[in-house]
């Protein structure tokens, strides 16, 4: 076993009391203040029966009071609430993969931004039916980003990358009227739907909420995934760190945070120039380090090995550390305490984005024309920041663990094909997986995905669901948040196989995989759609008979409820360790743990006991084992 | 049914079965009654391994059994699965010990049986040395005898040893084919249980020369699965006792490979690596290697004239060449890429364009060959050590002769070994076969491409070959001769030249321009007792000429005497020697007190008044020459280029070519030293001057500085 631990919770927690004891000399406040100033929460809202959608209420459901002044009852308000939810979440990630097919057009062969994988970007454009022969790549890599931002607003028809989906899978989609539309259709017609004075009729709401996932999954987050790998390259197994420990109190620390990678790709550019190495060892600092923190971190993570500092609660200790210079913000689950919390150390919060504007911030905006000169003055700003460091107040806990990420569905087949045997196999398919699967060595596979949330001791969850089932011969993938809590713990060191049950071990030894597979950041769960797809394909089966099943046990954004309801909608049973804020509608919670698998073969679980969650999940993957013969 | 209840079901019948031929032979002999194999110190080997217990006599063997049932779960999961398998093992030690109660020998000839210890001391090496790359174990009957003694004799050819079980023995026995452990074909019996008798020596392998300690299950199954090469082919019908001891052949990280598709496609059987199916019996023992990851020697290569380093010095004149490849007047090179294990099929050899005869005698032609290499533990650091030594590969083939690296090759062939059969391919059979004997630890598949059409030659050589040369290049320019702490020797050449040793440096790459200090570290490396060894730099003596004790040390132990001390950075002082492989010359110009170069390529006359064959004659041979020196191009630019004679300002003549090609560095290196804008400007070339008066006339109207420079002798 060498000489390979786990990180335990209660080690990260000893290292963020540290951290916390800091902030105190400085007056620091800290979303675990926060929590407690916040507890408890409203009880209207929890339930998800607060209607503040016209100006006649606030409207609150009670015994006495049960429905609002419009005449709507709770079932028809917590379904409005949960659309609206779901369309937040399904414009945030589609809008972020509009921004990459943006800069996917301002790309260049002489630009900050170029077509790193074209042989990719050949195969999308085969798939939409774009003539490739002859064609200069950046023309159609030109072509191919109008395309895809043309999928927001398409006219008609439905989204191009759901003909990726097995048959079934997309009769199933146009069977029940939820093949999404153009993307932007999509959300606005949720917002339509759920306006004062339109629909009051839970399946109605909820169908519509399905579609609108879906039009992420399988529109704006692929659109987003894929264009990426386009233009960063799609990732390939490769080492890094993650936890705070990988900041470097010699260094310049520069920390990225968000989403988009356009952003971070410049700045790790910059952050390897020598001229800028050359300028930190002139302000004193050995040299720079980059890390990241929530899905930005995952993107560079993924493509360059830059390491993981954290995750989404984890946010506020780098700057704790006292030793990061800037942390440099795109979009999407930055707190806006970072802004008066880096005034309390020498730290710059840069925020970028027109779309993620915040007090306290140094705003640099950033687009793809002046990716380039920006970047550069960012790094150098972080480099200029060094001798502003206050070293009494430097103190990075040295926790960190070794981690393999970089698993997308090119490399997991790549991986795959590498334990064929050359005289019986064909290459390039998932069918070895789907032996292992079949023959019972590996019960089955659970996607983790999501983020932290305070209602959930952060990572527990994450990490105690992983290690039962891998200990049960489950494989996980995962991206995001979770995917970061896996790594901070260890799950990602190919030593972690020695935690497994003797199947998945055996399959780690020979793959040379570790047993949690890394597979990128929320946009990229659409890499898991295209995954279970190809396994249905491959298979013979349909997506809802495979025994996979997904899970977020600490969500608790927008984005997370629109994931769920793609995945739910692909015919991937889904569980929850936080309830969506339906609890208030008995009809809707029915609907979306039952009712819902008569349209799509799949529902949601909702269970706070972790335990109990991943009991469950196994018990879920065994009874579709016995239900197929395997 | 699944793959699990089939391995339940077999593990129960087989428990069922030692149960009852347990009890029945305490009933006959009583539970006092010793038993034991014969010739082991290990009792019941198996048993033994797995629980750290001996077992003497019938009462501890039905003991042994209640243990066995404890391994017996029935959870679905692989743990239970492998354990039922190692359960199915040890009953089947159990059923075959009783056999010898009693002193009996229940095997007779062909069949072995059990196999003493001393069998496993006498196998031990040759299996650790990789002398028996595998063992074979097949059980049941092939689908012909023929086809059994073709499976025997494929693992036989390849010194894997084979044992036997059931069926087959009976195969073999009627085709008269010869059996036994001196031919390595040992039948163990032909009761299915007998195959334990390969698996106890396994076990006793592990607790023998693995130190693996009695009882230390998990050890003996990781011991197993990483170090004794073994493989089980299951011919027939599977029936659910052979699952089972399949499933504990797995454990113990043995692949199993079976032609029953009947039972595949009943069944999801098929894992990875682990359990195959192979319809096609003649491709077993590729399916087998290939499952278990043996690598075989390659100790014949397959070319229809000699191969000895007797042929490595041998010449071929002119007159005798039936075609020669030459790099200097065509597009010619060699390359070594890195791929991805899915995009290389071992041993594959692709010609693309003419072969050897459809060339007239005596002409001259492009080639280019590409041998792609895969394998988990391979750099692309590798690449050009592997390069480098295709030039001592080929010159060892009877009749070619090989010269130069990289881009700049000359291959000439014989008519003789023309006229014996050599063609295009077996250029890529010589590098396949020695690529993947030598550098067996890093290459697990290996391909070759020969390129002899000219346009896809110059489309390579220009697309594929010059950047990835230029790329390993790059690399370099980060690393000078003060940031590193050792430098390394090459003797690669000593064929040639057997007193030349080349002292490469980062910023002074050998005089062949194809081993730079990285190239020298990883050949270090890869082979520590190779060609390149490290040479520390601890004892400086002069500076300004790069003068090192360490250096000369290794020096004079490397050239057997003939050299005594070098400088690194002059040609005036103690130069360093040359062999004959270099890519360019520089020579003093009296007259305008500096330098000209020539590169091989370079067909004209010099202001030196000498030719490069002219300049090669009277530089190469591993002799001091004063004044004169090989290098490699990529050596113009350096910092450390004559750094004792004032560095390149004394540069004053090469070849237009030369010149173009370093250009773009030169001139960096001059703005950066002396603060001179396009220095090669300054530089005459043929174009200009090959006589030294015209060549002075021109310097003085630059202005060159290395007229206003000290005097150089």
């Amino acid at each position: 076993m060498g000489d390979f631990k786990l990180t335990t919770v209660e080690e990260f927690e000893a290292g963020t009391a540290r951290l916390l004891e800091t902030g105190a000399k400085v007056g620091a406040d800290a979303w675990q203040y926060r929590v407690k100033n916040q507890t408890p929460h409203c009880k209207f809202g929890e339930q998800g029966i607060c209607c503040r959608i016209c100006s006649m209420g606030p409207c609150r459901i009670t015994p006495k009071a049960p429905r609002g002044i419009c005449g709507c009852d709770a079932h028809g308000i917590v379904g409005r609430n949960y659309l609206k939810f779901t369309a937040g979440g399904a414009a945030t990630h589609s809008d972020h993969g509009r921004e990459i097919c943006h800069t996917l057009y301002c790309a260049a062969p002489d630009g900050a931004y170029k077509v790193k994988d074209p042989e990719k970007l050949i195969r999308i454009a085969k798939e939409w039916g774009v003539e490739t022969e002859g064609k200069d790549i950046y023309d159609l890599a030109h072509e191919m980003a109008y395309l895809g931002m043309s999928e927001y607003g398409k006219v008609f028809g439905y989204q191009n990358f759901l003909k990726r989906a097995p048959k079934h899978t997309q009769e199933i989609w146009e069977r029940e009227e939820i093949a999404p539309r153009a993307i932007d259709r999509e959300v606005s017609c949720s917002l339509h739907m759920s306006h004062m004075g339109c629909s009051s009729k839970p399946e109605a709401l909820i169908r519509q909420a399905l579609r609108a996932g879906l039009s992420d999954g399988w529109g704006g987050s692929m659109a987003g995934t894929e264009f990426s790998d386009v233009l960063f390259g799609t990732p390939t197994p490769i080492d890094t760190e993650a936890n705070l420990g990988v900041m470097n109190a010699e260094n310049v620390n520069i920390v990225v945070h968000g989403h988009d990678p356009s952003l971070s790709e410049m700045i790790c550019e910059y952050a390897d120039d020598p001229e800028m190495i050359a300028y930190a060892k002139e302000m004193g600092a050995k040299g720079i380090t980059i890390s990241g923190v929530c899905c930005t971190s995952n993107e560079v993570a993924m493509r360059r090995g830059i390491p993981m500092a954290g995750n989404f609660l984890q946010q506020e200790n780098v700057v704790l550390t006292g030793a990061c210079e800037a942390i440099v913000v795109d979009v999407q689950c930055i707190f806006p305490a970072l802004g008066p919390l880096s005034k309390c150390f020498h730290t710059k919060f840069i925020t970028t984005s027109p779309i993620a504007q915040m007090p306290d911030s140094e705003y640099i905006r950033f687009s793809p024309e002046n990716a380039a000169e920006n970047a550069k003055a960012i790094v150098k700003l972080a480099i200029e920041n060094f001798k502003n460091r206050k070293p009494e107040l430097v103190h990075i806990p040295e926790m960190k663990q070794k981690a393999t990420v970089g698993y997308s569905v090119e490399a997991i087949v790549k991986v795959l094909d590498g334990v064929t045997n050359s005289q019986v196999d064909e290459l390039g398919t998932t069918k070895p997986l789907l032996e292992c699967v079949t023959s019972g060595v590996l019960r089955g596979a659970v996607a983790m995905v999501g983020c932290n949330n305070p209602k959930v001791r952060p990572d527990t969850a994450h990490i105690e669901l992983m290690k039962k089932l891998i200990a049960n011969d489950i494989i996980v993938v995962a991206s995001g948040c979770s995917a970061q809590a896996a790594a901070k713990a260890g799950l990602m060191d190919k030593a972690a196989k020695d935690l497994c049950g003797a199947g998945l071990k055996r399959v780690c030894e020979l793959a040379d995989i570790p047993p949690v597979l890394h597979m990128g950041s929320c946009v990229d769960i659409s890499r898991m759609m295209i995954l279970v797809a190809t396994l249905a394909k491959d298979s013979g089966l349909n997506i809802s008979q495979l025994p996979v099943v997904g899970c977020a046990p600490e969500w608790m954004s927008e984005k997370a409820v629109s994931i769920g309801n793609y995945v739910v909608a692909t015919g991937i049973d889904t569980f929850l360790g936080v309830d969506p804020y339906v609890s208030g509608s008995s009809e809707v919670a029915a609907l979306l743990t039952g009712g819902v698998r008569d349209w799509v073969e799949a529902a949601y679980t909702v269970e706070t006991d972790i335990e109990k969650l991943v009991d469950k999940m196994i018990e879920r993957i065994e009874e579709k084992r016995a239900a197929i013969g395997i | 049914m699944t793959l699990f209840d089939v391995v339940f079901s077999g593990n129960d019948t087989v428990y069922g079965l030692t149960e009852g031929a347990i009890d029945a032979a305490i009933a006959q002999h009583g539970a006092d009654k010793a038993v034991s194999f014969p010739d082991t110190a290990y009792s019941l080997p198996c048993y033994y391994g797995v629980t750290g217990t001996k077992i003497g006599n019938l009462g501890e063997l039905k003991e042994a059994l209640g243990v066995v049932k404890t391994l017996m779960t029935r959870e679905k999961r692989l743990n239970d699965v492998f354990m039922s398998g190692v359960a199915t093992a040890l009953c089947a030690e159990f059923i075959e010990v009783l056999k010898y109660i009693d002193g009996a020998m229940p095997y007779e000839a062909p069949c072995y049986g059990h196999l003493g210890d001393a069998i496993i001391r006498e196998l031990g090496v040759p299996l650790v040395t990789g002398d028996i790359p595998g063992v074979a174990v097949i059980l049941g009957s092939a689908p012909s005898a023929e086809e059994a003694v073709a499976l025997v004799k494929s693992y036989q050819a390849q010194g894997i040893l084979v044992t036997l079980v059931g069926g087959v023995i009976d195969q073999l026995e009627s085709q008269g084919y010869k059996t036994g452990a001196n031919v390595r074909v040992i039948p163990l019996g032909k009761d299915v249980t007998s195959v334990i008798h390969v698996v106890s020596v396994a076990v006793r392998a592990a607790l023998i020369f693995g130190n693996i300690k009695p009882g230390d299950a998990a050890g003996l199954m990781e011991y197993t699965f990483k170090r004794v090469p073994a493989f089980v082919n299951a011919l027939g019908a599977l029936d659910p006792v052979i699952v089972a001891c399949g499933a504990g052949a797995i454990a113990l990280g043995f692949p199993v490979v079976t032609n029953d598709v009947a039972t595949s496609e009943a069944v999801n059987i098929k894992v990875p690596k682990s359990l195959i199916v192979q319809p096609d019996i003649a491709k077993f023992n590729a399916t087998s290697l290939e499952a278990r990851d043996i690598k075989l020697k390659i100790t014949n290569i397959d070319i229809p004239v000699a191969f000895a380093s007797a042929f490595e010095g041998e010449i071929i004149r002119r007159g005798d060449m039936q075609v020669e490849f030459d790099g200097s007047r065509v597009d010619c090179f060699e390359l070594v890429q890195t791929k991805d294990m899915t995009e290389i099929e071992d041993h594959k050899i692709e010609l693309i364009g003419p072969d050897l005869d459809e060339f007239e005698v005596g002409t001259k032609h492009s080639i280019g060959y590409i041998v792609e290499v895969a394998g988990k533990s391979m750099q692309s650091d590798f690449e050009p050590v592997f390069e480098r030594k295709f030039h001592s590969y080929l010159n060892c083939v009877e009749g070619m002769m090989h010269t130069g690296q990289r881009d700049m090759i000359r291959i000439r062939i014989s008519k003789d070994t023309f006229n014996a059969g050599l063609r295009a391919k077996h250029i890529g059979e010589v590098l396949y076969a020695k690529v993947k004997s030598e550098f067996a630890a890093v290459v697990d598949r290996c391909q070759v491409k020969i390129i002899t059409d000219p346009a896809e030659c110059t489309k390579l050589r220009h697309e594929l070959a010059v950047p990835a040369f230029d790329k390993r290049d790059e690399r370099l320019t980060t690393l000078t001769d003060e940031s590193v702490d050792v430098y390394y020797s090459c003797i690669m050449c000593q064929a040639f030249s057997p007193s030349h040793v080349c002292v490469v440096t980062p910023e002074r790459l050998g005089l062949c321009g194809a081993v730079s200090w990285l190239d020298a570290k990883a050949t270090n490396e890869l082979d520590p007792q190779g060609p390149c060894q490290v040479i520390t730099k601890e004892k400086p003596i002069d500076e300004r000429i790069g003068e090192y004790e360490d250096v000369n040390e290794a020096v004079r132990k490397f050239s057997q005497g003939a050299l005594e001390d070098v400088s690194l950075y002059s040609i005036i002082e103690k130069p360093m020697t040359s062999c004959g492989c270099f890519e360019c010359i520089c020579g003093i110009e009296p007259l305008s007190n500096g330098v000209c170069i020539a590169n091989r390529e370079y067909a004209g006359m010099t202001p030196i008044g000498m030719t490069f064959p002219e300049l090669a004659s009277m530089t190469g041979g591993g002799v001091q020459t004063p004044g004169f020196m090989g290098h490699g191009k990529h050596f113009i630019a350096s910092k450390k280029f004559m750094k004792a004679e004032g560095g390149i300002e004394r540069i004053v003549w090469m070849p237009k070519d030369l010149k173009d090609q370093v250009a773009d560095r030169l001139n960096a290196t001059a703005k950066e030293l002396y603060g001179i804008d396009n220095f090669t400007d300054m530089i005459g070339d043929e174009t200009i001057a090959e006589d030294p008066e015209t060549l002075l006339a021109f310097l003085e109207e630059k202005g060159h500085p290395a007229l206003s420079m000290e005097p150089m002798m």
